[in-house]
This record gives C-alpha cells, structure tokens and sequence, in this order.
C-alpha cells in the first residue's frame, strides 16, 4: 500500500482483494450499526487484543489478532476468536471484521491496541471501523477504584482480581484475561447505574478528561 | 483454542479430572462464563427450575437453605472454585432447595440445563459424581431428623444432659408468708413432692418436702396458719440449670437429699429434680432394658420393659441411627420381650417333650416392626408318635392366648385380624403349613395372594428354628417351580403405584396425605418377597432380600444401594410420625403430609418414590405385565 491509495480513499485497496474477502467485508459494511443505548445484559461486546513484535508503534509490526465476545454478559469461549496476521493480513483482519461485527468493542490499552489495530485495518483493508471502544485501562480504575485507582497494568488487575490466564502475552490469552476482567467490569457498571455501552463510554471520556485536567 | 482454558481449569478439580476427554470438551465447549458481584443472587428456589449447571472458577458462592424448615449445621455452606451446583434440583428438574449467593465477586460457569443431562448421559464418571451426590442428600436428611428429636431425646438421654433441660416442668413456688395450709394444698393439687419457697424475685429461700412434714408439723402439731417460713429448710441446695445430671446425683449422694432446685444464671428457681428423675435417665439403655427383660418376672416389669423399649428407639433416632439399625434394635428387644412373656407362660403350661417354634408374621417377621405393629404370630410345631392331636393342640393354644394377651398388655395390640398363635387356624404342624403354604401357591386367588404376603414373611422368633429352616426351603423350592404363582404375585405387587404426580410432585389423598406404608415401604417389601422367591434367599427382611436377590440378578450395587436407601428414608419417616403421635397420644399412624415435610425430605422422598417405580418397573418387564 501506498500513500496515495491510502489518500485516495478505501475502494483502490478493496479492488485488489479476491472475491471471496470482498464479499465478507461488503457483508460487514452492510451490518447494522449497534444501538449504544442497549443494556450490557442485549448487547454483544467483542474484547479484541493484539500481539506484536513489540510496544513501539512506530517500529513494531501485528503479528496476530485474538478477539472473545461477552454477549449478553457472558463469556463463551466457543464465540472467540484468533488468526495470526502472515501470510495473509487481510485475509486475517477481515476474520476479525466478520467475528467483531459492528461493535462494540473493548481492548485493554486503546492508545496502543486500537492504534495499531486500526492502523493495520486501513493499511490491508483501507477500512476505519466507526466501532464504540471501550478501554479498561481506563475503566476498571473507574468502576473499582478499591482495588487499583488508576491506570495500571493488565498484570496489576488480573492479580487484583486473582484472574489466571493459559498464556500470558499471547493474543488470546491475554484476551481471555481482559474479557474476564470486562465480565467484572459490565457487573459493576450496571450496579453503579452505567447500564449501557454509551454510558460505559461517556464514563471513560470523563474519566480521561479528569486525568488531563487534573 | 480457549475451549482449552476452560478445561486446563476444570482438569484441576474432581470430579473432571476424571471424566473422559470427550465428555470434558463437551463441558468445556459448553460452559460459558458469568461474573456474580458479591451478594449477588445466582440461584434461588423463587427463579423455579434451574436453567444452568454452575461451577464456580474463582471466588466464594454460599448455598443457603430455604424456607422454614432449615437447620443450623446444614444452613449454609461455601462453595469455591471447582465445586458446582445445584445438582440435586437440576438432575429432578426442579426449583432449587438452596438460595446460591456469591459472597465475593465470583466467576462463575454455567452449562445449560439440557447440556447438564447430556454430559451424565455421556460420561459415566459425572453420573456417578451426581449420583452420590444426591445420595449424601441422604444423610443431610438423616441428620435433620435426628436433630428434630434430639432436643426432646435428651431429656432423657445420658447422665451428661444438663439439668436445664431435664425440668419439665414450670417451677411451683410460694413465697415465705404463705400459709402452711395453702402451701400443703398447692403440693397435694399438683402432686408434687416438695414445695420452694422464693423471694419475690423468684430466688429460692428454704424448701419443704413430704418426708419434712411428719417430724416438723405433724408431730409438733404446728398450726397450719403459720407462715411456711417458719418451718422450711433454709439455704436449699441449689444447682446451675448447665450442671449436668451427674453432678446433680453427686450432690444428693453427698448431702442425702432427694431434691434439688435448679436455678437460672440469675439465680431464679427454674425447677426441681428429684431423684427419681435421675433414676429414670440411668435406666433407659440398651443393656438395661435387655437385662430388666430377662430378670422380669411378672407382667409389671416387662409392661415397664415395654415403655422402655420406646423411650429407648426415641432416644436412638436422636443418636443418629438409621432406619436399618432402628428397626433390628426394636426388634430384637421386642423379640427378648416376646421370648420372655412366653418363658413365663410356658411356666404355668405343661408344653413338655413339644417340639415347637413361635413365628412371627408380617413386619414384625421382617425385622421391619414400627412401634404400632399389631402382633401378627403363630406356633409351628412336630406332634410326638402316639400322642392325642387335639389335646396337644389346646394345650399350644392355652399357652398362646396368654402369651397373646399379656403382648397385648405390653403394648401389641390384639391382631384384628386374628393372625394370632391363639387361632387353631395357625397353630399348625410342619406338615400343616406346607399343605396351606401349598394350597396358596396352587390356586392363587386374591386371599391366598394376600395370605401370602403375610405368611411368607415368617420367621421363627424362639423356639426349634430348624422347623422354619425346613418350611422355608420347601416354601422356596415350590414358589420357584411355580412360574404362574410368581406372575400372580408380581402383578399384585403393581396394583399399587408410587404416589409420584405427573404435574405436582405427589398425588396425595382427600386429606392431603400419603399413606407410607400402604403406598410407600409396601412396594418395596411385596417386590422384594418376589425377587427373594425367585432366587431362593431365606431372609426375611426387605433389606436384606433386595441385597442378596439383587446380587444374584446381577443388579448394579450402587444401583440396589439407592433402593435400600429408598426404601430406609420412608421407614425413617414412618417412625418419625409414629414417634411424634405417640407424643399427642394419638395412635400412630403411617400418613404424612408432604407440605409438612421441608424442601429436602420432600426432594429426598420423592427420589425415594422414584426408587420404587423402578423397583416396580424390573418387576413389570420380568414378568411383562
């Protein structure tokens, strides 16, 4: 890919795409975008984690991509999902479109997941998703400040949280540790009144306002 | 992949470690997982049949029982990770007995209802995890009961119990300006032995007891409008309502008292023991009573004996027996007694040079005897060459009338049948028997069916047993080589179903109960008279007979456990309404109200009604009826 392609718009890159990924991401565009006033206990949120060659956006390189639904808050680890990124990215991204549908989505760490992620979409696929993101980095600090009450590492809270995982720094065990986390996290939120993804997410901005700010 | 960290989780624990691989992908790929914030409601009887099979991954789940029947030692219980429920009320297909609440922030697998009965099917393993599961829901039962009666039981249970709750009685006091004369009337309307004199708070000043009377009111001819102040005993022995029986007794020893008042903490008169009531607490066990029998020599001690004999199956449910237990000590003192009250009448009757056997009947031949058994019974005996038949004969039935007569006396009502040795009709020779056994097994019409269902459950109570020996080896040589008889029986056996509903869970009767023995213990015994026939088992009892025969069907152990623990819960129950009957004085009977019954004992008897229909159900396919 090149820049002007990129400029261009995204129907330059999805024209070089075989048949059959085109199909799915026309299947992807045409689904309905999620009402985010649905409460946590109709709504499918997609947990998405990546694994890299290392934590430097500039440098590091997707290596693979793991994603868990939490639908209608629960946790089925038959609804997951993992491909690594070689040989064939798009092939691989446009999986995790079709899993995660149109959100939303949750990650731990957006500034450098999400960064990443959608950088990786628009380079393969020419696509930006419009999903609603939801970072616990940022909101289990928010929802369960006794236990940790402010932004720390995805170590910090599985141990607050006595949460184990078969693999650590692997796309999908960590993503199976923060969907963990995310089923504590919905808990939480409906108690303290946050019943719905815009809430969750109105939480977070306020609490990323009041970190600026403060 | 992640189907994989579920089950590297779930292989830590049992039962799943075990399970077959296929069965656990099955779970694995199944079970999805929920979080419960602390004091959350996962489960609870009000959410009516569970939807899910749970295990709990990581946290504290506490199962707390429901409902106004709930005891202490099983009211709450604390699941961690890798324990599940509830497997009892998913496996019958109804509301939970237990209220789950996480008591941390827990996660939580659930596996949908439907998967649930499909993995028991799949794997042998988690069938037999839930199947002693629900069988130790069993004991839990078993203890409940024994708690019911161990409040009451203790009264009289052991020289340890504490004199709190060994009074009876509300305390009777006056206070020290009362009259002689209204203090002596109070003792002579109350039947009481002593009176306590108290201050106006209730504490204990002085007593005055009958044996005080003679030397300080009659002889010095006190006048009865003196105050009784006057002439009580001042500083009165006083004991603490936690000192134990024993303590009590030591005191009297030391002082030579015979009475004692008992105080609360604050020193409040609670009540008077005397020395009788610890005379009592000493004489009630199971050496005592089976010693007082044997020493017994006239109808007075062995009526005394009797009374014993029920204080003594109180106690004993309280003790925390079984049903099994329960009946054979029963019946073996009921059996000292009986074999006692025919020493004596054999006295005063000529039966010498008679060779003979006493036989009981019914439950009482199957060691299945419940404390309002009538007596069912009769003589069996071999007529000496030469010797006049008729006159041999009345001489058995004199000796048995008054054996039957002081059972009666002793607390077995008169048969109203008439199954008793005193009927010429059952005061037979060996050969006799064998000819009405015989007739029965050949034209099997409904009499003779019921005939057998009462006789063939004989077995010899004292006397030559190699006469019952003799009559049960023909009697099973016969019954076997008479397929037709069998198929009569069996399909007299399953006239009655077990009160199981289609929509509620019993079908009781208009007055909302359900005859337990009738429609409960019954099906077990009449199937379990059938199997032992066919196999050629020599017992008598139920138990038994399904153990022996079931061995030799080749049914699965666990399989005749679970019918033998169905059959002991019903017993169980009976002996708990006849012993709560015998308390209003009301003739006990074999009903209970299946409302009454709290969550557990309901599930449990349900299960144990389920038991029977199988039961009837091996029986239906055997003979196909």
């Amino acid at each position: 890919m090149n820049w002007l392609t990129r400029l261009l718009g995204n129907s330059a890159d999805t024209a070089t795409l075989d048949a059959a990924l085109r199909d799915a991401l026309a299947k992807w565009e045409a689904l309905p975008a999620p009402d985010p006033g649905t409460a946590h206990f109709e709504t499918r949120y997609v947990v998405i984690n990546t694994e890299a060659t290392g934590l430097d956006l500039d440098k590091d390189r997707l290596l693979a991509v793991a994603a868990i639904a939490i639908d209608r808050e629960q946790l089925s680890p038959h609804d997951s999902f993992h491909a690594a990124v070689e040989p064939d990215a798009a092939a691989a991204l446009t999986s995790l479109l079709a899993f995660a549908g149109k959100g939303p989505v949750v990650v731990f760490n957006a500034s450098f997941n999400r960064s990443l992620l959608e950088r990786a979409l628009d380079e393969h696929l020419g696509i930006t998703p419009d999903w609603t993101w939801l970072d616990l980095h940022w909101l289990l600090p928010a929802l369960y400040d006794e236990h940790i009450d402010r932004p720390a590492r995805l170590a910090d809270w599985m141990k607050a949280f006595g949460i184990e995982t078969f693999q650590r720094h692997h796309a999908l065990g960590d993503a199976w540790a923060i969907a963990q986390l995310m089923l504590a996290a919905q808990a939480r939120a409906r108690a303290l009144g946050h019943n719905t993804p815009r809430t969750l997410a109105d939480l977070e901005h306020s609490r990323r306002q009041l970190r600026r700010h403060g | 992949m992640l189907v994989g960290a579920s089950s590297d989780f779930l292989k830590r624990f049992s039962p799943f470690n075990r399970m077959e691989p296929e069965a656990l992908g099955f779970l694995s790929e199944r079970a999805v997982l929920a979080f419960h914030a602390r004091g959350s409601e996962i489960l609870t009887p009000e959410m009516g049949q569970p939807t899910h099979f749970h295990i709990v991954q990581r946290g504290k789940v506490q199962a707390r029982q429901t409902g106004p029947a709930s005891v202490t030692d099983y009211a709450a219980m604390t699941l961690g990770p890798g324990e599940c429920f509830p497997i009892g009320a998913i496996s019958a297909q109804r509301p939970s007995t237990n209220a789950y609440v996480a008591v941390e922030d827990s996660f939580v697998f659930q596996l949908p209802a439907e998967d649930f009965l499909k993995l028991m099917q799949m794997s042998p393993v988690f069938h037999v995890f839930c199947t002693q599961y629900i069988a130790s829901l069993l004991n839990q039962s078993r203890q409940q009961l024994q708690s019911t009666f161990a409040q009451r039981a203790a009264e009289q249970q052991t020289m340890t119990t504490p004199l709190g709750q060994l009074v009876k009685k509300a305390p009777i006091f006056v206070t020290p300006d009362s009259s002689l004369r209204a203090a002596l009337e109070k003792m002579s309307e109350m039947r009481i032995g002593c009176m306590v004199v108290t201050d106006s708070e209730q504490k204990p000043l002085g007593i005055l007891t009958q044996s005080d009377l003679l030397p300080r009111v009659v002889l010095p001819g006190i006048d009865l409008q003196r105050p009784i102040g006057d002439v009580m005993t001042r500083t009165p022995h006083v004991m603490s309502a936690s000192d134990s029986a024993y303590d009590a007794a030591l005191e009297m020893a030391t002082h030579g008292v015979r009475h004692l008042l008992v105080v609360d903490s604050e020193g409040r008169l609670k009540g008077v023991v005397s020395e009788r009531d610890l005379f009592t607490l000493q004489r009630i066990g199971l050496r005592q009573i089976r010693s007082s029998i044997e020493g017994a020599d006239d109808l007075d001690a062995l009526q005394r004996a009797s009374r014993d004999i029920r204080q003594l199956a109180l106690n004993l449910i309280a003790q925390g027996i079984g049903a099994e237990q329960l009946t054979q000590f029963i019946s073996a003192l009921n059996d000292a007694l009986t074999c006692r009250i025919i020493d004596l009448a054999r006295a005063r009757h000529d039966l010498y040079g008679i060779d003979y056997a006493w036989l009981a009947f019914g439950s009482e031949g199957r060691h299945e005897q419940t404390l309002s058994s009538d007596q069912d019974n009769g003589i069996i005996y071999v007529r000496p060459e030469g010797a006049d038949p008729t006159e041999l004969k009345n001489r058995l039935l004199a000796c048995a009338k008054e054996v039957n007569e002081n059972l009666a006396a002793c607390g077995f009502p008169l048969c109203k049948g008439n199954i008793m040795a005193s009927n010429p009709d059952l005061c037979l020779t060996l050969d006799e028997w064998k000819g009405r056994f015989g007739d029965w097994i050949r034209e099997p019409d409904p009499q003779a069916l019921l005939n057998a269902t009462i006789f063939f459950d004989y077995r010899v109570l004292c006397g030559n047993e190699r006469l019952g020996d003799q009559l049960r080896a023909w009697l099973n040589r016969t019954a076997k080589a008479n397929a037709n008889f069998l198929r009569m029986m069996a399909s007299n056996a399953l006239q009655v179903a077990p009160p199981l509903g289609r929509i509620r869970d019993f079908v009781v009767d208009d007055d909302g109960t359900i005859d337990l023995k009738k429609s409960g213990a019954r099906l077990f015994v009449d199937v379990a008279r059938i199997l032992a026939l066919r196999t050629e088992v020599a017992s008598s009892s139920t138990v038994q007979r399904l153990r022996q025969a079931g061995n030799k069907m080749g049914i699965a152990s666990e399989e005749i456990a679970a019918l033998i623990d169905g059959f002991h819960f019903i017993q169980l129950l009976r002996l708990r309404s006849q012993h709560l009957d015998t308390e209003h004085d009301a003739p006990g009977d074999n009903r209970v109200n299946p409302d009454t019954l709290n969550e557990l004992d309901r599930r449990i008897l349900k299960e144990a009604f389920r038991q029977a229909r199988k039961l009837q159900l091996r029986l239906r396919l055997d003979y196909q009826l």
